[in-house]
């Protein structure tokens, strides 16, 4: 079959471009077991798809990094505090119950617990509340509570280790107010204000309601995540997956499973190449009043007598206040009214404003205006920038589930023909029938012949499909962590020194290739693929199925085609991406000034074509084969298809095999 | 309806009436037990004592105040008892008025305390409320009102600057406490004219 062979050749290449297609997806469940396999590679999102072992590993290389985080659903906590806990009883020799008590006072660190534990045992059993000895109620027939002062007979009474009874009613309420008062229950102490003894969780069962029990046990649970330094909640809304990071690298990156990317420093959304205190002054100034504050000073006046700001937005000079001020003055030198007029230049001009500036009166009130306005200028292009790129990401969402509903669209159109075919015996027969004419066969063997065939063809045309959603889903969240990189660029941007002109004039055209680059994988995506989603239904007519399908068959070793294409000028943008970042964590350390000019300089040139929209398969400009990626031209050239910077190969694209 | 709320309530008023501490009543308003009116002495030999006066007219001046504030005639009596018993033929002690809510949670949850006379106290915020760690984090389901109000008794000579809700009181009593005994007696003095 052609398009196997294609298929076959296709993944051939793929293997030996090992470094891009490791984001293999996470096949399989993550295990409760902490060595769960799960794809780290930035960029990709965890494809946990449940037919992924259609596509096994013996057709996709992929190789385990080494992890450095684990994502635990609900169960996997359960089962990790078990084990905590099992391990201090164990060791210590107390009972699971004190074990918890003691791993929640030192955050879940079974190394801590056992340090202390083992420095001085007495200090920790007095810190933590747990007795030596459990005293048992006094041996009487009937005791008097310590709450309500009730006389109870001894079984309807019950003391925590220390031995002070209380009346079951009153234990039920003790600890259901408790409970009710948030997570603080599970550091409960006995009521008697001179005694400390912890309450464990086996009284909690002992004493509580029902409901009770159950939000104690859920605030447990909890309690591994929230008060375990080296585990975070996700913050998506709605996902209920923790995350246990190993801190190591200072790579902070994280995917969970339900496809969120973060930083797990600092929980907000993954923002390399900025880093954690740069994320929190930036989205402190936007939200902050400080920039209300700058557009005031910069845009108003404050009347000269009631002081309140005022925007002049039309006419002439002559203000007057609003009501209860009332007060008439003049907009330029903000002097009263009654002293200007024709004698001091008019009511579009003044004097006194122009005699005033020269002799040098205003200069500080106005230098701080010029500044407040240069600043907020300065802000609110970068904000600007970095707010398109924010809501760009939605869009892209868009486009990805507009991608898949046309792959869905011809996978269900394919379904529609597997269906048909079965179902409709007569086409089978005039097939058959002009087959055995065309090939002298019996038509029994014939028909035996054109079933298998049939049916390899649509496992085929499955298979092809569901590896294409895979790529495609690929290919979009490639896109959408460029955005996400370059919309933090503009972050970055806005915290560089001013006076570093070399350093910015680098990081301004890293960040002018970027876009570019960025903008032809979006034409890619939305263009290209528009021409595969305009399909017609199906038809009972015999002719017009044979050549759907013989039309399917090409559109899918096409289409596969463009897949490659595609992805491997991705795979190009994405590693100049990775490029650009890892250049900015480096404070742009790395960078020389004669060559900046010179690549600055020409950079202008192709920035400002960049903008306009070119089409897919990277036929760019021919300036960008002058592009000041290449240095020296002679040595360099640019593949035209994926703009590969060759420097090898002669003739022969090494990125995309294409000829020269 | 007897809730356990209330039915402690009527244990901690019976059990004030027949074992009352030193320096303090209290007792809950006619028709609701959840609020109660109590009153505290300054503690002997403190500038919260009210100062001396041997005047016999004062005595009945308090009887009438305390009953007009107390609603119970057999309380009052117990405190012009005491007051005559105790008084050394000095002193008046001087008595500070508070009110106590309390809610259905009780006693697992703290009643809200306030002050009614005027305060110049470190932990006496100016609207009367009271920053006392048993009220808040430290309540235990164990003290009654005997308990609340003993300890608020202490709290008078033993204030804690380190939590000042009157920042003027706290710095005056850590720098100077000659003028922080002054403005007591004088608040002491006032709120006496002003019953």
């Amino acid at each position: 079959m052609d398009s196997e062979d294609e298929m076959a050749a296709m993944m051939e290449d793929s293997n030996d471009d090992e470094e891009f297609y490791v984001g293999g997806g996470g096949y399989g469940d993550d295990d409760s077991d902490s060595d769960g396999v799960v794809m780290d590679y930035d960029g990709f999102m965890d494809h946990d798809s449940d037919d992924s072992d259609d596509l096994s590993s013996s057709h996709l290389h992929y190789h385990h990094r080494s992890q450095n985080y684990t994502i635990l659903d609900e169960d996997d906590i359960r089962q990790c505090q078990e084990e905590s806990i099992t391990k201090i009883s164990t060791v210590l020799s107390i009972s699971r119950v004190a074990a918890g008590i003691l791993l929640r006072h030192y955050n879940w660190s079974v190394s801590k617990v056992n340090d202390e534990w083992f420095a001085d045992e007495e200090k920790v059993r007095k810190t933590v509340g747990l007795l030596e000895n459990d005293s048992p109620l006094p041996d009487v027939k009937e005791l008097t509570c310590g709450i309500c002062f009730e006389t109870y007979p001894r079984d309807r009474m019950s003391a925590a280790a220390c031995g002070h009874p209380f009346c079951v009613i009153c234990w039920q309420g003790y600890v259901g107010t408790a409970i009710n008062d948030g997570p603080g229950c599970l550091m409960l102490r006995c009521p008697d204000p001179s005694c400390g003894a912890a309450i464990g969780q086996d009284m909690v069962n002992k004493l509580a309601s029902n409901d009770d029990k159950e939000k104690y046990n859920r605030y447990f649970v909890r309690s591994f995540v929230e008060d375990n330094r080296k585990t975070k909640w996700c913050p998506a809304p709605g996902c209920e997956y923790a995350v246990d990071f190993v801190v190591g690298s200072g790579n902070y990156d994280v995917n969970c499973r339900c496809s969120y990317s973060f930083c797990w420093n600092c929980v907000e959304e993954a923002h390399r190449p900025v880093d954690c205190g740069t994320v929190s002054k930036w989205i402190l100034k936007n939200s902050a009043e400080s920039e209300n504050m700058n557009w005031i000073l910069a845009n108003s006046k404050p009347c000269p007598k009631c002081k309140r700001p005022i925007e002049k937005n039309q006419g002439c000079m002559h203000i007057t206040c609003t009501p209860p001020c009332k007060f008439e003055f003049c907009w330029l030198c903000l002097g009263a009214w009654t002293e200007h007029g024709e004698r001091t230049g008019g009511f579009y001009a003044c004097n006194r404003y122009e005699a005033a500036k020269q002799e040098g009166a205003y200069d500080d009130a106005e230098k701080r205006r010029e500044m407040a306005k240069n600043s907020l200028e300065r802000y609110t292009h970068y904000y600007e920038r970095w707010a398109t790129n924010q809501s760009v990401k939605t869009l892209l969402a868009m486009l990805g589930l507009f991608w898949f509903t046309g792959l869905d669209f011809l996978f269900g159109y394919l379904n529609i023909f597997f269906g048909l075919f079965y179902s409709i015996s007569y086409e089978q027969q005039i097939l058959l029938e002009k087959l055995s004419d065309i090939q002298c066969q019996p038509e029994s063997q014939l028909k035996f012949i054109v079933e298998a065939w049939l049916q390899c063809f649509i496992l085929d045309a499955l298979y092809i499909l569901r590896y294409a959603e895979y790529l495609s889903a690929l290919f979009v969240n490639l896109i959408v962590e460029c955005r996400r990189v370059l919309k933090w660029t503009y972050a970055y941007g806005y915290y560089l020194p001013e006076n570093e002109h070399a350093k910015k004039q680098f990081f301004e055209y890293l960040q002018g290739e970027a876009e570019s680059g960025l903008e032809r994988l979006h034409q890619c995506a939305e263009k290209e693929f528009q021409v595969y989603l305009n399909s017609e239904g199906p038809s009972k007519d015999f002719n017009e199925f044979r050549t759907k399908l013989a039309g399917l068959t090409s559109l899918f070793s096409v289409s596969v085609d463009i897949f490659c294409q595609q992805l491997i000028g991705a795979g190009v943008t994405k590693n100049y991406f990775e490029n650009l970042v890892r250049a900015l964590e480096n404070g742009l350390s790395d960078v020389d000034s004669d060559a900046v000019c010179r690549q600055a300089g020409s950079s202008k040139n192709v920035g400002s074509g960049s903008g306009k929209g070119r089409g897919g398969k990277g036929k760019g400009p021919t300036s960008r084969s002058n592009s000041s990626r290449n240095i020296d031209d002679s040595t360099h050239w640019s593949c035209e298809y994926c703009t590969y910077a060759n420097v090898r190969s002669p003739t022969v694209c090494e990125m995309c095999q294409q000829r020269r | 309806m007897s809730t356990p709320a209330r039915k402690r309530l009527m244990r901690d008023f019976k059990r004030l009436q027949q074992d009352p501490p030193a320096g303090i009543s209290g007792a809950p308003q006619d028709n609701n037990i959840m609020l109660w009116n109590a009153v505290i002495f300054g503690p002997d030999d403190t500038p919260w004592d009210g100062g001396a006066s041997s005047d016999v007219d004062n005595y009945k001046t308090i009887d009438c105040k305390l009953y007009g504030w107390l609603h119970e005639s057999h309380t009052c009596h117990n405190l012009l008892a005491y007051s005559l018993e105790h008084s050394k033929q000095r002193a008046v002690y001087r008595t500070f008025k508070l009110t106590l809510q309390f809610t259905e949670d009780y006693p697992n949850k703290p009643p809200t305390v306030r002050f009614v006379s005027r305060m110049f106290h470190p932990n006496i915020y100016a609207d009367g409320s009271i920053c006392l760690d048993i009220l808040q984090n430290q309540w235990s389901p164990i003290y009654d009102v005997a308990a609340i109000l003993t300890s608020i008794q202490s709290l008078l000579c033993d204030p804690n600057p380190n939590s000042p809700a009157n920042s003027e009181a706290a710095r005056m009593f850590s720098e100077n406490k000659r003028e922080y005994n002054r403005r007591v007696r004088e608040i002491v003095e006032q709120s006496w004219t002003a019953d």
